[in-house]
């Protein structure tokens, strides 16, 4: 029947799809209950964390993670996180670019590297049984970079080119805007390299670079879906040698609040208005607090696909984006770091209605931070989305992998995810009005961008909370 | 005899461009570290990766009503997916009612006549559960991602909505001016319109040219009617799945599915037989749209492919790999293994190229697409139809096995999390009536060799019609007889 609807017959002398293939020696089937993996750490002797967690499935993540960022920049070498980003994986002294990429070719891995302002994170995903050729690459690529000046500069080139086409991009611009407006120090830093420091980048800049902030005690391998002991055998004798280098005082870094806007030729105008969320994610219960509130405000664009489920009844959709139709997208942001992060409102609306934006941001900030503003079911739902939202990412042993090697970095051990759902679990109304109360009394950022004619004077904002 | 001899050329080849590789880079190389070197070899090798490749046992239930319901259950994890995968899609409409199936994709989430709209929304979303539907021209999928102590929960949802939709008039009225925006930012998406385009030209006047979304004029008329003779033509049991993948229990999801499945349609026509009636017809066309006033072109050409049963679909999909796909951005430049990916980077010829491979249940496209700037057009199709015919007279053993293994890769990569399993589950069982274990997946990979991609590519490739579609400043691409020329070679 299948030939004569083709016209024509298959070449393959093996049954169609919808019958068994005989002759294939099918594993036996996994039990149903398999035991929860637990994440077991590992320290050597120089201070780098080797964790995992044997997640079940065939496939493996594997990363590693730094504790170096653009907020480890100097002067000197800004810039040299986002260019290191785009150095990832190409010659070492041990392998060409050429031939590691037929490696990773020829055992069908994916590679990945990205660089944050406080981590940078070289991570990649291959069958389970490549997990050797898997870490010795990601080792090679983070120990023995080579960076030649010919690949330096056509990824120089390509940086060009990347930041031309963030420029336009609001969301990009904006949250680099409100870092450089809010911090002083470290995080103030930018993260995407600035036009100005392309010329000072070289091979030489990020070799000292590398060289003062790739140390073991900085280091964590983390990986899913392997078995601890496995890796250690592998990843221990590439690892061990590297010098116990004592770590460093931590970056200064300051948050003093401020106002930075851009008139772009954009239809539109971007505004966000943010907070300090002091403490960080080292101040736990703070930081539950934050990701609850984040999820409680919500928002997103005024319009967008998707089945129930995605917020629509989060305050920020019903009390703006379902009242105001001028309010293009409303979205409660945060990014949270070690020991500090921000907490906002990105707005965007027509340029005329932009004074009454920035006034209805305002009055939601002022209104969560109010006790019995929020309600009991409000409180509720956002806390069942939080916690759902965790364990259904964590079902990705991509997540995992980031997850077990941010937290290292992070407290220096993994958190229970019971402690993150009692946590969450325990907060009441008061913990939100006091969390919201906290963060408003720092002082302001405000960032705006497009047609910033109409956006209100930044102390006549400040001056509101 | 020659292919042992081509392939000891090619080795050697390999070993002098790395001689030449570690000379030009000096002393950096001249004492690599042995402990770096272990494990990687830029030649590609086949391993048995079956004992890893065992997974919780598949168990499928078929219900009186002919549901099927196909669990494979995680029971440690916290959370689950579970949705209904549906044989029904824009493929099954008329021409006077095409966007029928989409539109129902809108309208399920309105409301039942046991709960209201805002009732329906508040469950879901103050249990913390997501819940998500899609249409495509064969299947329609509705699915609920949910905690463990919510899977019956979501199933009475999503057994309520399928069955006892209200379709409230001006409900519907007003979804379809939801859905002429949705078709606006459709139509943004360049790569969206070079599809349906392509499906348009490719399989015209037969069922596979409709797009999803519909033309705008039937958004405007579709009714009440429409939508219900859908569902109860094609929304019956024997051509639905139910699959649920992580935190469920077989035998209590197909007590709850008994229960609450019940009101389902019974009308007898299969999906197949719907199929025979008006089967896909692939004709070798092109369709150009010209506009010089932006900057890229963006062009696919495809060939008929393969069914999602035929036994060759999977060399297809090896051969799919080995071409690969090339964007600017890509970290591997022009150091991949596939050879379209080299001549494209080193002579900088597009922005980005990928091929593809989309199945159907009788007929499938497999081609390239591609986007660049305006001036190469000539030889960046050249390049294209170059490579795509040497599947049929040259090929590389070693371009074979990298391109099962990184196929392998994908297909177990793509695995991540609940609900691609119960995707994975619920597509399998609509198309091949099983779920294919990845041992025998794997099996059948390796099934593929050097004289198997030869015989697949002249089966498909070798002096076959082709369907083109472009669109941008395509003055330069050359016409429809050129690409059809070179679907074959006189001297090789």
């Amino acid at each position: 029947m299948l030939a004569w609807l083709l016209g024509e017959k298959p070449t393959t002398p093996l049954p169609a799809l919808y019958e068994p293939l005989e002759g294939v020696r099918l594993p036996k089937p996994l039990p149903d209950a398999i035991e929860a993996a637990e994440t077991k750490i590992t320290t050597l002797g120089n201070g780098l964390k080797i964790a995992s967690e044997n997640t079940p499935g065939a496939t493996t993540t594997i990363g590693i993670f730094i504790d170096s960022g653009s907020k480890n920049e100097t002067p000197a070498s800004t810039g040299a996180s986002h260019l290191l980003e785009r150095m990832a994986f190409k010659s070492t002294s041990n392998r060409s670019h050429f031939r590691l990429v037929r490696e990773v070719e020829a055992i069908g891995g994916n590679i990945l590297a990205n660089a944050s302002r406080e981590q940078m994170c070289y991570t990649g995903d291959s069958i389970k049984t490549f997990m050797p050729e898997l870490v010795e690459i990601l080792v090679d690529t983070v120990r023995n970079p080579i960076f030649n000046e010919w690949e330096v500069h056509e990824q120089l080139s390509r940086v060009q080119a990347e930041i031309a086409e963030m420029a336009s991009n609001p969301q990009c611009v904006i949250l680099e805007a409100l870092h450089s407006a809010g911090f002083v120090g470290g995080l103030g830093q930018p993260l995407l390299a600035p036009e100005s420091a392309l010329k000072r980048l070289n091979g030489g800049v990020l070799h000292d670079f590398v060289a003062e902030n790739y140390t073991a005690p900085r280091i964590v391998l983390a990986a899913s879906g392997v078995d601890h002991s496995e890796l250690l055998s592998v990843a221990e004798p590439l690892l061990a040698d590297m010098p116990p280098v004592p770590q460093p005082a931590p970056v200064h870094n300051e948050y003093v609040g401020g106002d930075w806007r851009q008139a772009a030729d954009f239809p539109k105008s971007h505004v966000a208005l943010a907070f300090e969320v002091p403490g960080g994610w080292r101040n736990e219960k703070d930081s539950f607090a934050v990701t609850v509130l984040q999820t409680l405000l919500g928002g997103g664009g005024s319009f967008s696909t998707g089945g129930p489920g995605k917020g629509m009844y989060s305050r920020l959709y019903t009390r703006v984006l379902n009242r105001y139709e001028q309010v293009h997208s409303f979205t409660a942001f945060n990014s949270i770091y070690n020991d500090t992060g921000l907490f906002g409102i990105h707005a965007t609306s027509g340029t005329e209605f932009v004074p009454y934006l920035v006034d209805i941001a305002t009055k939601e900030f002022i209104a969560v931070a109010t006790p019995g503003e929020v309600t009991e079911v409000e409180l509720q739902r956002a806390k069942n989305s939080t916690i759902s939202a965790v364990l259904m990412n964590l079902e990705s042993r991509v997540v995992v992998t980031e997850d077990i090697g941010r937290q290292i970095l992070t407290y220096g051990s993994r958190k229970e995810l019971n402690e993150f759902i009692q946590g969450v679990q325990s907060l009441t109304l008061q913990d939100i009005s006091a969390v919201a109360k906290k963060i408003i009394s720092t002082p302001l950022t405000m960032a705006s961008w497009g047609d910033v004619v109409h956006v209100p004077r930044f102390d006549q904002v400040a001056s509101r909370f | 005899m020659i292919v042992s001899s081509i392939l000891r050329r090619a080795r050697y080849a390999w070993q002098r461009v790395a001689t030449v590789t570690a000379f030009r880079h000096g002393h950096a190389l001249a004492v690599p570290d042995e402990r770096f070197q272990r494990y990687n070899s830029p030649v590609p090798s086949r391993i048995d990766h079956t004992p890893i490749l065992s997974t919780p046992e598949l168990k499928l239930t078929t219900l009186p009503n002919g549901l099927r319901v196909a669990t494979e259950s995680n029971l440690s994890a916290d959370s689950a997916t579970v949705g209904v995968w549906i044989d029904a899609g824009s493929r099954f409409e008329a021409d006077a009612t095409n966007g029928t199936a989409h539109f129902l994709e809108h309208m399920i989430f309105k409301g039942t006549k046991r709960r209201s709209l805002r009732q329906l929304e508040e469950e879901i979303e103050n249990m913390g559960a997501h819940l998500n539907a899609y249409t495509s021209r064969e299947q329609t999928t509705y699915y609920a991602k949910v905690l463990k102590k919510d899977v019956s929960a979501a199933v009475n949802i999503l057994a309520d909505i399928l069955q006892n939709s209200s379709f409230d008039e001006d409900r519907i009225s007003r979804e379809r001016s939801v859905i002429l925006r949705e078709m606006e930012e459709v139509e943004g998406q360049v790569e969206e319109v070079m599809f349906d385009h392509l499906h348009a030209t490719a399989f015209q006047y037969s069922p596979l040219s409709r797009t999803i979304l519909g033309p705008a004029e039937n958004i405007h008329t579709i009714t009440q009617a429409d939508l219900k003779s859908y569902i109860s033509t094609h929304y019956t049991g024997p051509r639905m799945v139910l699959a649920a993948a992580g935190a469920v229990q077989h035998d209590e999801l197909v007590r709850t599915a008994q229960e609450s499945f019940k009101n389902l349609s019974t009308n007898p026509i299969t999906a197949g037989e719907l199929v025979e009636k008006e089967p896909a017809f692939f004709t070798g066309s092109e369709v150009r749209f010209r506009d010089d006033d932006v900057p890229l072109a963006y062009f696919a050409v495809a060939v008929k492919g393969a069914a999602w049963t035929d036994p060759d679909s999977i060399a297809l999909m090896v051969m799919q790999t080995m071409l690969g796909a090339w964007s600017k951005n890509a970290g591997a430049g022009k150091h991949m293994g596939s050879e379209l990916a080299q001549k494209i980077g080193a002579n900088d010829l597009a922005e980005s190229v990928m091929a593809f491979n989309t199945n159907y249940s009788d007929a499938g496209l497999f081609g390239v697409y591609a986007v660049a700037k305006p001036d190469h057009l000539d030889d960046l199709a050249y390049v294209i139809m170059h490579e795509m015919a040497r599947l049929i007279y040259r090929v590389d053993s070693d371009d074979v096995g990298r391109a099962c293994n990184q196929l392998k890769s994908c297909l177990l990569l793509h695995l991540d999390g609940t609900s691609p399993i119960a995707e994975d589950i619920g597509r399998q069982i609509l198309t091949y009536g099983r779920r294919i274990p990845l041992a025998e997946l794997f099996a059948r990979i390796d099934a593929v060799d050097v004289d198997s991609v030869k015989r697949v590519a002249t089966r498909f490739i070798f002096d076959k019609e082709v369907a083109i579609t472009a669109i941008g400043p395509i003055q330069f691409l050359p016409d429809y007889n050129w690409f059809r020329r070179r679907t074959y070679w006189n001297r090789y």
